[in-house]
């Protein structure tokens, strides 16, 4: 049986490494108080954009960045354009450090995006709880922001204290910005150190937005058993007026959802929602609705099911004022990141922003106040329903087949498209009266509704919209679920499972993460996440990603969130929430460093980091990442030590972290506790690696959960999952294995024939299980 | 402009320079040209009729064969004898100009792709194209392929399939 919490705590503050122990008191209650002058602080606290270069050097010497050009020129300036093909540029660059240079833009944007919306919520909470607000994360959670305490140092303990992670960041990322600018950075390890950089205050922004929003807004806190909420195009009752809300800010959805509350309209209205801002409005109130992940943009806006259209921040559209016109949808938008030209109405009237609304006086209005957003697109979305509901928005099944039959074949559809899909083939059945094509392609999101082909068709032929004509057919089963993003990991959890990560006995924590810009739908995500559950993986998930594993059902008609628990343990499908709440993902494995290897947090980067990397089986997938932000995301996670399996559109990304197995010397390792050096092997072979099938993701990820901390009998566990898939996926025993052994004990028993044969024809002689494995105080450091 | 020099997918057009578009009868001089070349195959060759083509072509030039994603299964399925890669990987062992090839034999100076995933080994391409000046790359796709040296037109499936008929001859 678990530990209760609160028994530990004495035990966890007052160990032999933790430097910190003369301040803490265990008070008479038993709840400690952490006296934070006594707090002895690591190397580096705030880190400054060069504090942590020494560590990122170690990661690129191992995992050296591997380009993949997009482009051969560069037309940032107006000595430019410059092709960078075997030369350098007018400025002096090469090809390298172009590409270097591309990915920290891309890692700027992405982090600034996050950390623009973090001090979005933060201000408007403090506005509206009060700068002394206290972040309480409740009995189960005392590391409330294990990123936080490790860079700046500090717990936060009212919402006020979160403007200094902010001020923090900020001024950081004015630094990393600046660097971009010709003629600044010339070295492409340089620039990528900055990158990295960037990624962590990626990873501090989306720690910083969510815990404000977790606390202020009380969404479930780290609760493994959050509620499920419905999910699917299905779900949505289109008798009712429709609210959409599309992006990542939740103020504004649940200024609607208080608005619905107080005027006792909550049965009247559906409020529904479109990436992360579903995610988060539903941990806020659970009558919300997610449509589901950005694939389903443009295919739902065109279906007119939404009466209104709510827009707040990021992944949205930008055309979706063009788009909702067309069925005479209502446009709001809600923050300063868009604002689409249209008025702004803040300090309006409500009810007078809803007449120039339904009058059509105004295409649409800009509203920076979260709760008048709320009246406002509750009354339009009244008013306006009913009158829509009479004009058919989307021609019938018979015209489009007219339609289709303009199709002259010329295949421009399928060359435009990001993944060369089959839509002609699928525009010519449709010509024929079969739409079976265009529901293969409709299922699972295979064609995530980009709108390129549409847009290329030089018949015009209205590609997308026969495409949500499609999905009407069957709304009966469109009909999904998935649990209320549930925040951190709490330290009971990490108590409890924190001995088998590091020791091997939970073969790993898999991550799905990022967008549903997959090569082949969401199916093949959701059947992976399955395969590791049955493993006994933990299996973590946020934003886009868990809708995705939410949308596939098993024979007897279940979804994932219905077959498995919400614990963070072994077998565990933990939804952690939003894009924002991604940084619970390296929360969990520095709460691992802290609480079960007591690493003190404060100042001390380089240590925890290095302990994750070594130590904790963690690897992300983002097998649909798409964005600047999952750029960043997956940029500081790697800092840490996670490595990262993306899908094969992620090599337009330019930029991977790959290891060499055949060099060795790569991967030695400093025992700390014998004090010397030996020999090492790939553990994590790479940092950032883009596979090409999800055959081969899968047993990518398996082996790279595998550590060089692993115990025998962990080890034997990892390695029997890796031979196991590789079988599966290659009909062989992988043919490296060798490289995995360290001790013949490592060997898993069924395999051990074999194992020992490879063994015996790669010459292969026992080492030494280093006790303490870590890439600290090397020789030349 | 011609149709079949377009990249296959537009946008992927990187710069000035391009692949040069060949024949069945340019790839061939190039293979015989080439000391130490290597045939690098993706996961659309596990379909037919891409796979047994694939096949008989190593088996037509004695050339090794790389292949990656999962695509070895089939492969050894069928016996025959292929090194398993990660795209990625592959690529970035053939950049480094001191690898010796999957012969240990010394790096390979012409390395022939085909069956990757369009813009995947487009990108692939680009990588070689940068960051490999010591080797050539052909890809003999159904697809112009603007970042390699040398490479296939767009066609349809049945001038592909008479273009891989001839490569299988002298
Ligand atoms: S920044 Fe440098 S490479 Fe880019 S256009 Fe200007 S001079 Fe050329
Ligand atoms: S909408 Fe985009 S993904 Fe779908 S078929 Fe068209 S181009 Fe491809
Ligand atoms: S682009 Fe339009 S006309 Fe051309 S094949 Fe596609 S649907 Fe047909």
């Amino acid at each position: 049986m678990a530990p209760k919490p609160k028994e530990l705590k004495a035990d966890f503050w007052k160990t032999k490494d933790f430097k910190i122990s003369i301040g803490d008191i265990i008070s008479e209650d038993g709840i400690e108080s952490t006296d934070e002058s006594s707090v002895v602080m690591g190397p580096t606290q705030k880190p400054n954009v060069t504090d942590l270069r020494s560590w990122d050097m170690k990661l690129l010497e191992r995992y050296p960045p591997f380009y993949s050009p997009f482009c051969d020129m560069c037309c940032l300036c107006t000595y430019g354009k410059c092709d960078l093909l075997n030369k350098r540029g007018a400025c002096g660059i090469d090809a390298e450090t172009q590409q270097a240079r591309t990915i920290l833009l891309a890692c700027c944007i992405g982090s600034a995006a996050h950390s623009g919306h973090a001090r979005h919520l933060v201000e408007y909470l403090i506005d509206k709880k009060g700068d002394d607000f206290p972040i309480d994360l409740g009995m189960d959670i005392d590391i409330e922001a294990p990123i936080m305490r490790t860079l700046i140092g500090k717990k936060p303990k009212v919402l006020g204290d979160l403007k200094e992670a902010l001020d923090y960041l900020e001024e950081q990322m004015v630094h990393l910005l600046s660097a971009c600018h010709t003629g600044q950075e010339g070295s492409s390890k340089d620039f990528e150190s900055k990158a990295l950089h960037a990624g962590l205050m990626d990873n501090l922004g989306k720690e910083v937005g969510d815990i404000a929003q977790i606390a202020a807004l009380d969404l479930p806190k780290g609760d493994p058993e959050a509620p499920l909420v419905e999910l699917g195009v299905g779900t949505i009752d289109r008798e009712k007026p429709v609210i959409l809300c599309i992006g990542h800010n939740v103020a504004p959805g649940a200024g609607i959802m208080d608005y619905l509350e107080d005027q006792e309209l909550e049965d009247d209205l559906e409020v529904c929602g479109i990436c992360c801002a579903a995610i988060d409005i539903t941990r806020y109130n659970h009558n919300a609705k997610i449509v589901g992940p950005i694939s389903k943009q443009l295919k739902f806006i065109r279906s007119g099911v939404a009466d209104v259209i709510v827009v707040d921040e990021q992944c949205i559209r930008t055309d979706v004022l063009e788009e909702a016109k067309k069925n005479n949808a209502t446009v709001i938008a809600t923050t300063d990141k868009m604002c689409l030209g249209l008025p702004d109405k803040t300090n309006e009237d409500a009810d007078i922003i809803v007449s120039e609304l339904i009058s059509n006086q105004i295409d649409g209005a800009l509203i920076l106040d979260p709760d008048k957003v709320g009246e406002v697109a509750t009354k339009v979305a009244m008013k306006t329903s009913g009158e829509r509901s009479k004009v058919q928005v989307l021609p019938d099944m018979d015209e489009f087949v007219e339609l289709a039959k303009k199709c002259t074949e010329c295949e421009w559809c399928v060359r435009v498209c990001p993944n060369s899909l089959p839509m002609m083939d699928a525009v010519v059945a449709t010509s024929e009266g079969d739409i079976s094509k265009m529901e293969e392609l409709y299922k699972n999101d295979v064609c995530y509704s980009c709108g390129r082909c549409e847009q290329e068709c030089p018949r015009d032929i209205p590609i997308i919209s026969m495409m949500a004509k499609v999905g009407e057919k069957d709304l009966e089963n469109q009909k999904y679920n998935v649990r209320a993003g549930r925040g951190p990991v709490q330290d009971v959890e990490v108590r409890k499972v924190g001995a088998p990560i590091v020791l091997g006995d939970i073969p790993g924590v898999i991550a799905f993460v990022g967008c549903t810009n997959y090569p082949d739908g969401g199916e093949e995500v959701a059947k992976m996440a399955e395969e590791f559950l049955e493993r006994n993986y933990i299996v973590v998930t946020t934003g886009c990603g868990a809708m995705t594993l939410g949308e596939y059902r098993d024979e007897e008609g279940k979804t994932l969130y219905e077959r498995y628990s919400g614990s963070f343990d072994a077998k565990g499908l933990v939804n952690m929430g939003s894009c924002v709440s991604n940084a619970h993902i390296p929360g969990v494995a520095i709460k691992i460093a802290n609480i079960f290897a007591k690493k003190p947090l404060e100042g001390n980067f380089e240590e925890i980091a290095d302990y994750i990397l070594n130590r904790v089986g963690a690897c992300g997938v983002a097998w649909g990442a798409y964005s600047q932000k999952a750029a960043a995301i997956a940029t500081g996670v790697n800092r840490w030590g996670i490595p990262v399996v993306v899908g094969p559109q992620a090599s337009k990304y330019r930029r991977l972290f790959l290891g060499r197995t055949d060099k060795e010397d790569s991967w030695r390792i400093n025992d700390l506790r014998k004090h010397s050096e030996v020999a090492g092997e790939p553990a994590p072979e790479h940092l950032l690696y883009a596979a090409e099938t999800i055959g081969e993701a899968t047993v990518m990820t398996a082996k790279l959960c595998i550590r060089p901390n692993d115990t025998s009998k962990g080890r034997q566990l990892k390695l029997n999952h890796y031979i196991d898939l590789h079988k599966k996926y290659f009909g062989t025993l992988p043919n490296d294995i060798y490289k995995f052994v360290r001790v013949e004990k490592d060997i898993p028993i069924t395999y051990k024939r074999d194992v020992m044969q490879i063994l015996e024809e790669n010459n292969w002689k026992p080492r030494e299980i280093p006790q303490e494995p870590s890439l600290m105080d090397m020789k030349g450091d | 402009m011609n149709e079949r020099v377009i990249p296959w997918q537009p946008t992927v057009i990187a710069g000035p320079k391009q692949a040069l578009l060949v024949t069945p009868e340019t790839a061939k001089m190039m293979m015989k040209k080439a000391k130490r070349p290597l045939l690098v195959i993706g996961p659309l060759a596990k379909e037919e009729p891409l796979l047994t083509h694939s096949i008989e072509i190593a088996e037509k030039w004695d050339l090794p064969v790389v292949t990656t994603a999962d695509t070895f299964k089939i492969f050894s399925e069928r016996n025959v004898e292929t090194k398993s890669y990660g795209t990625v990987e592959i690529l970035n062992l053939l950049k480094d100009p001191d690898w010796k090839g999957v012969m240990g034999e010394g790096q390979h100076d012409l390395v022939i792709f085909v069956g990757g995933i369009y813009y995947m080994a487009s990108q692939g391409l680009s990588t070689l194209k940068h960051f490999a000046p010591h080797l050539k790359t052909l890809t003999i796709c159904k697809y112009f392929h603007s970042n390699a040296d040398a490479s296939f037109p767009n066609m349809n499936d049945e001038e592909w399939s008479k273009y891989l008929e001839k490569m299988k001859l002298n």
